[in-house]
């Protein structure tokens, strides 16, 4: 049996908070909030065809450093970003929250699961897949350096992924 | 699902279907129309010639690729001699599809719902319980059934499913010299299709994906916004200034056959200067542009490193080469319509330079790119419009006052001129009429 600490347990809560908090400025579409959850360098990494590949080699879904990101969010927000006008509506829930190598005074990797529901015009989408993020403490609070999204469909045709997932 | 399709109350001919394209109009019932879909699949897709791969996606012998013409199911496949082959994916038994992955290598394609067995050349090798077929039952005569015509332009295949018609060189025509562009963008003449590929659906029909210089400005304007932000980011590399201006250098074509594309050979030479600047920047870059001058000669080299590899041509009526990617169009249904986008690698150069090739694709395609699914998104768009058919036509007359004709026979206009889909219309009109 594990026993675990109060320790413990107010670190794990602390990173779910970390986590609950990104998916809820995720799905408003609270871009610069969002953004500001993330650390100055970052990678932000949605594979295509496969969880596993060589992202110099082969093409992803979304491969953003800070540079890619800051202009796919400025796009976002201009006026004429057709598809996401009207935006999608967006619940996502994350679950499986697991503490890999994590250190409460530094930080580390978490792993997770979501189920992300979209509706936009009269469509409605099941996003669902696997998230690996690498928070580190920065001023007293977990930032986001890397956050790797394995979508179940990223092999198969797809519609609009414009939102940030 | 709602679906954005019309059934005409009488059915429609061929030659009734063609009167949809007026010249300098086009009715959109040809977008919406399930008769038009059945005949474009009758007489398009299944005589007309279709890509279906790169040699280099089959590097060896047992690779296998699962690809579609129209809806029809196919494997293209290196066999144990090396030759590549297109089979249809369907066991000659009772029909189910043999090869139910999308790619990998095999000696043998095995049907599971009863066990007969082909190899990679597409011979029946075995048949289970063999002895309950008698000596009329001829099994050499039973291999998987190839593609009636494949043919191969510098790794690119190609296959028709009609007996006759034009040889491939013939049915490419003008466009064969624009596939050599994105060939020769490597300095030893080879492009490797294994990058993967970013797949993307949208509810409208194929003919909405097409070549058109007028959209960029409305379509892209977030992009545009970006670009001009930062100069060097994604695409923007490539597209200084404003290629898509009116007055522009860049322009349309219409290269004959249906092929069409945005030729944006002046406009790239003329920032050819600030773009191979870049271009050093890039790791390997320097020994790109000298092996490329060494490989074509100087003016040739030029043309080719201006272009970076983009030819920008429709090749009617499955494929596009679109910057680095080698793109395929499935129409699933009127309204429907899946576009596969593969980008390339360019054989010859550094990892790091094609990995810059494939971030600049992931900035703007792909199904969470700044570009293609605000294409999708007014597609459907188009779509969703012409299902009110009450002044049912659609204007495709812009630039008919100031195109003109080159002496190789291709039609030359503004790169906003509508010069492409009266291209790509006039041969859909020879086609859905012929019987």
């Amino acid at each position: 049996m594990t026993v675990y600490s109060i320790e413990r347990l107010a670190l794990i809560r602390e990173v779910e908070d970390a986590l609950y908090r990104e998916a809820e400025l995720a799905d408003a579409h609270a871009y610069d909030e969002w953004l500001a959850l993330w650390t100055k360098e970052v990678l932000y990494w949605v594979p295509c065809n496969n969880d596993d590949i060589d992202p110099m080699r082969q093409v992803s879904l979304i491969y953003d450093d800070r540079d890619r990101l800051e202009e796919r969010l400025f796009r976002l927000k201009t006026k004429h970003a057709h598809s996401q006008n009207p935006r999608s509506r967006l619940i996502r829930t994350v679950s499986n929250i697991c503490l890999q190598d994590f250190d409460a005074a530094t930080g580390g990797t978490v792993t997770s699961r979501f189920v992300l529901g979209e509706v936009r015009l009269e469509r409605q989408t099941e996003w669902i897949g696997r998230m690996k993020h690498v928070l580190v403490r920065d001023n007293g609070q977990f930032k986001i350096r890397e956050k790797r999204v394995f979508l179940v469909n990223n092999d198969i045709p797809m519609g609009n992924l414009t939102f940030v997932i | 699902m709602i679906r954005y399709q019309s059934h005409s109350s009488a059915t429609l001919s061929g030659k009734e279907i063609g009167l949809l394209y007026e010249g300098t109009r086009v009715h959109s019932r040809a977008y919406t129309d399930s008769t038009v879909y059945e005949i474009e699949m009758e007489r398009i897709f299944s005589r007309g010639w279709l890509y279906i791969g790169h040699t280099s996606e089959v590097a060896t012998p047992g690779d296998f690729r699962v690809r579609k013409m129209g809806r029809q199911p196919v494997i293209m496949i290196r066999g144990r001699d090396d030759a590549v082959r297109v089979f249809m994916n369907r066991c000659r038994h009772r029909g189910a599809a043999v090869c139910e992955v999308e790619s990998g290598n095999t000696k043998f394609l095995r049907c599971w719902y009863h066990g007969w067995i082909y190899d990679t050349v597409g011979k029946l090798v075995e048949v289970t319980q063999r002895e309950a077929y008698g000596p009329e039952f001829n099994q050499d005569a039973m291999g998987l059934t190839p593609a009636t015509r494949v043919e191969i332009y510098r790794g690119f295949v190609f296959a028709s499913l009609a007996t006759t018609g034009p040889t491939l060189r013939e049915h490419l025509g003008n466009a064969a010299a624009m596939i050599d562009l994105m060939v020769e963008a490597s300095p030893i003449g080879e492009l490797a299709v294994d990058a993967g590929a970013h797949k993307t659906v949208y509810r409208g029909n194929w003919k909405l994906v097409g070549m058109d210089g007028y959209h960029p400005n409305f379509v892209h304007a977030s992009v545009i916004a970006a670009w001009q932000r930062k100069q060097d980011s994604g695409m923007g590399a490539t597209h200084r200034d404003d290629p898509f201006d009116d007055k522009a250098a860049s322009r349309t074509r219409d290269l004959g056959n249906g092929h069409a594309m945005l030729d944006l050979t002046a406009q790239r030479l003329a920032h050819y200067e600030v773009y191979t600047k870049f271009l050093r920047s890039v790791p390997g870059g320097p020994e790109y542009m000298e092996a490329m001058q060494k490989r074509y000669g100087e003016e040739r080299a030029k043309l080719l490193i201006a272009l970076a590899g983009d030819p920008h041509v429709g090749v009617f009526p499955n494929m596009q080469l679109i910057n680095n990617q080698i793109r395929i169009m499935n129409p699933v249904a009127p309204d429907e319509t899946e576009v596969i986008m593969f980008p390339v690698r360019l054989g010859g150069v550094s990892d790091a330079m094609n990995a810059v090739r494939i971030r600049q694709h992931e900035s703007f395609y792909g199904p969470a790119g700044a570009g293609s699914p605000d294409d999708a998104e007014i597609f459907e768009r188009a779509q969703r419009g012409m299902m009110a058919q009450v002044d049912g036509w659609i204007d495709l007359s812009r630039g008919l006052n100031r195109e003109e004709r080159e002496p190789d026979g291709s039609i030359v206009g503004r790169i906003t001129d509508e010069v492409p889909q009266r291209g790509q219309f006039k041969r859909w009109r020879e086609m859905v009429s012929a019987d």
